[in-house]
């Protein structure tokens, strides 16, 4: 066993490498032929304007998309098994995808969109994503609220799987009550994409991430204390009520900003800690943190280059691929280690 | 009166086409006259009835038929016919699970007895939709959710429905069970424009306008024919056609021998994926569509696009493709209503000549000088 300062220094730096290898790759593997020398010349404006166009509005956004997802659902998720001390807490149970999966329900599948953006203006295009943003944003805001007011957490993790379910009820309604053409685009929705943004969208979702990221590394101390119980840390001065709501907060914009961007991306957040925790040997968020960060990074990577292993122009949803490949991964991580520890 | 300007048309088509000798008269063309087209839909003179047998109702439902006996009210029903398979014609009570349908009977001059439809908001027939307001029409619901005790209350003589996948599960089976008749239309599978028109002679028997719907058909297959023969002729340079628009990351791409495929390359159009066969649509990445749309000349049904800015709305990176920079950008969407109608989907069933017009004359606008489309819009 390697010293765990070692580790923890070998395995940032093997991940970060991994991950800038797999940036690469998945700019070279797309669903048209290109090699090596007609993507770099195309990063660098002196490729093949066809060549171009692909490498630099289709592989360049959709690779770092897949980072700050992979990135944010981690982080969002670990977030949440630490706050709930429940290894099968995920972004998801807090209701904020459903809230972004309500909003783009109500856009898609009735006439009236919830949001209507003037045509041409500097917002076209943004409506399905400011639904999702709004939809996520009610749900987060009422589950800090119910927050300020419950001592027990638990509570706060009820209300968020019944908030949920409701919502759940609502979008099904809806789509009982749509026709074939409109449950399409919704169900396409739902299979999660990082293959659609632009590059405003892009350094919006950046910048929410990045917000996101900086409150949950402000917060890892607390969080260590967190791991000990709630007696702890409250005899270590951590004010639970206040500590919570900015851990919902950050781990609630991290999750719905992706749900607005790339759909419900399943599975990565409530996976990827535990696969941080085992490679770094650790329950100290201020390596987890990072770590879950990098994990997630290259997990989504890999699963847009896996969606388009089929070849000739066909794509697998990368929800069916982070959620077929990953399961495995993981079923078998924990088997090997017999179990995932019980330290939250 | 929105369908008598195309027959205008079909009929200056018809004259400009006799110099080439004797045209038939259509009232010759009989029932069982063959048009070439494999359809699924086979209409036979039997004894005292009209046997129609529908091949292939659905998708994937490779072999299986189903036959019905159209019988006139005052005849006798013929020997060893099941009540079951009985409908009585001329109908007086339809209810429509397609706006195909509703196309048809209006063809026919026969709306008035649509008692019932689905989904009233994607009905462009201006007729029609007086009659939901009205009340004289209802509004049954969609497959998966339809209003049953709707159905039996309005007593239909036919439901005329259609089968997605095998309905022997679905809410139409248990009306057939209830004893309505239920007729699994397949009009929509037939990959032939001219195939699809056929079924027109099925609401001809259905409503008493057997004369009526042959003549439409001859008509509309002979100017279609006539439209084709003149494409092939001109032998020019067939410009690449793209299709469809993207949606998230994926592109649904219609194999070439789909409906809208054999529009494209009847009109002189190369249809880039026209390679590629199949049932059903493919998906496909949009990085893969948009590098071999580069070729194209033409773009076809974007989507509900109705103006270039609402394509780069959704995708900014369409943009750049070779027939949006060069405005040749055309939709289905010249007749729509206020909700989710459009004529497209509806009449143009009934008039494949009329929407080949509209496709030669995007695609070899030289062809048709001075044609104004009725069911296209060039993208501004």
């Amino acid at each position: 066993m390697i010293a765990g300062r070692t580790r923890i220094v070998i395995a940032i730096a093997g991940l970060s490498l991994l991950i800038l290898l797999l940036f690469i790759a998945d700019l070279l593997l797309g669903s048209t032929h290109m090699n090596f020398a007609d993507v770099m010349g195309s990063l660098f404006g002196k490729g093949d304007p066809g060549d171009e166009i692909i490498v630099m509005q289709f592989r360049l956004p959709k690779a770092i998309t897949a980072v700050l997802a992979g990135a944010a659902m981690s982080v969002s998720g670990l977030l949440m098994q630490t706050l709930f001390r429940n290894p099968l807490a995920g972004p998801d149970v807090l209701g904020v995808s459903s809230g972004a999966g309500l909003g783009v329900a109500l856009t898609l599948l009735t006439l009236t969109p919830l949001i209507t953006l003037p045509a041409g203006s500097l917002l076209a295009g943004w409506g399905l994503i400011l639904a999702a943003w709004a939809g996520a944003g009610v749900v987060m805001l009422i589950i800090m609220a119910v927050s300020a007011r419950m001592r027990d957490i638990m509570t706060v993790l009820i209300v968020g799987l019944l908030l949920a379910s409701a919502i759940s009820a609502v979008v099904s309604l809806l789509q009982y009550f749509s026709n074939e053409a409109m449950l399409r685009t919704y169900v396409i929705w739902t299979m999660g994409n990082l293959g659609s943004i632009s590059y405003p969208q892009i350094r919006a979702l950046s910048l929410a991430t990045a917000v996101g990221l900086v409150i949950a590394f402000i917060m890892v101390k607390p969080l260590n204390a967190m791991l000990m119980g709630e007696t702890f840390s409250r005899t270590v001065g951590v004010k639970m009520q206040r500590t919570r709501i900015i851990l919902l907060a950050s781990a609630s914009i991290l999750a719905g900003s992706v749900t607005a961007f790339c759909g419900p991306l399943a599975f990565i957040g409530v996976a990827v800690p535990h696969v941080a925790r085992l490679i770094f040997g650790t329950t100290d968020h201020r390596t987890l943190m990072p770590g879950a960060a990098l994990c997630g990074a290259v997990i989504m990577l890999l699963s847009d280059i896996i969606s388009n292993a089929p070849g000739g122009g066909h794509i697998i949803p990368v929800n069916t691929v982070t959620s077929l490949v990953g399961i495995p991964v993981v079923l078998w991580i924990i088997i090997g280690k017999r179990g995932l520890g019980r330290k939250f | 009166m929105s369908r008598i300007i195309p027959l205008i048309i079909s009929a200056a088509l018809l004259i400009s086409s006799c110099r080439h000798g004797v045209n038939p008269p259509v009232a010759e063309q009989s029932m069982d006259d063959s048009l070439n087209v494999a359809g699924r839909l086979k209409l036979e003179k039997v004894a005292g009835a009209t046997r129609a047998t529908v091949t292939n109702p659905w998708q994937n439902s490779t072999g299986k038929e189903l036959v019905w006996y159209l019988v006139q009210r005052d005849s006798a029903v013929p020997g060893d016919v099941s009540e079951d398979q009985i409908i009585r014609v001329p109908v007086s009570r339809i209810v429509c699970m397609s706006v195909t349908h509703i196309a048809m009977l209006q063809a026919l001059d026969a709306g008035n007895v649509i008692a019932g439809i689905s989904g009233s908001s994607l009905v462009y027939d201006s007729v029609i939709r007086e009659g939901i307001s009205s009340g004289r029409i209802r509004d049954v619901g969609y497959e998966g959710n339809l209003n049953r005790e709707l159905i039996i209350s309005l007593n239909p003589d036919v439901l005329m429905a259609y089968g997605v996948a095998d309905p022997s599960a679905g809410s139409t089976a248990r009306l057939a069970d209830a004893g309505i008749k239920v007729f699994y239309n397949a009009d929509y599978l037939e990959e032939h424009p001219l195939a699809r028109c056929e079924w027109l002679r099925l609401f001809g028997i259905l409503t008493g306008k057997v004369q009526m719907a042959d003549s439409i058909v001859a008509s509309v297959s002979e100017a279609y024919r006539e439209l084709t023969a003149l494409v092939r002729g001109s032998a020019g340079r067939r410009p690449a056609v793209l299709l469809g628009s993207p949606w998230e990351d994926v592109w649904y791409i219609s194999p070439g021998n789909s409906y809208i495929g054999r529009l494209i390359e009847d009109a002189g159009g190369k249809y880039i994926y026209g390679e590629m066969t199949g049932a059903h649509s493919v998906p496909l990445s949009v990085e893969s569509v948009f590098r071999k749309a580069e070729e194209a000349d033409i773009w076809i049904n974007p989507g509900t696009a109705d103006r270039l800015s609402d394509i780069v709305a959704t995708d900014p990176r369409m943009a750049s493709l070779h027939p949006f920079r060069e405005g040749q950008v055309w939709n289905n969407r010249r007749r729509i209503t206020s909700g989710d109608g459009n004529d497209y989907w509806e009449s143009a069933v009934v008039r494949p000549d009329l929407l080949l017009m509209d496709l030669v004359s995007i695609i070899h606008p030289e062809l048709l000088p001075g044609f104004v489309q009725y069911y296209y819009r060039r993208l501004e």
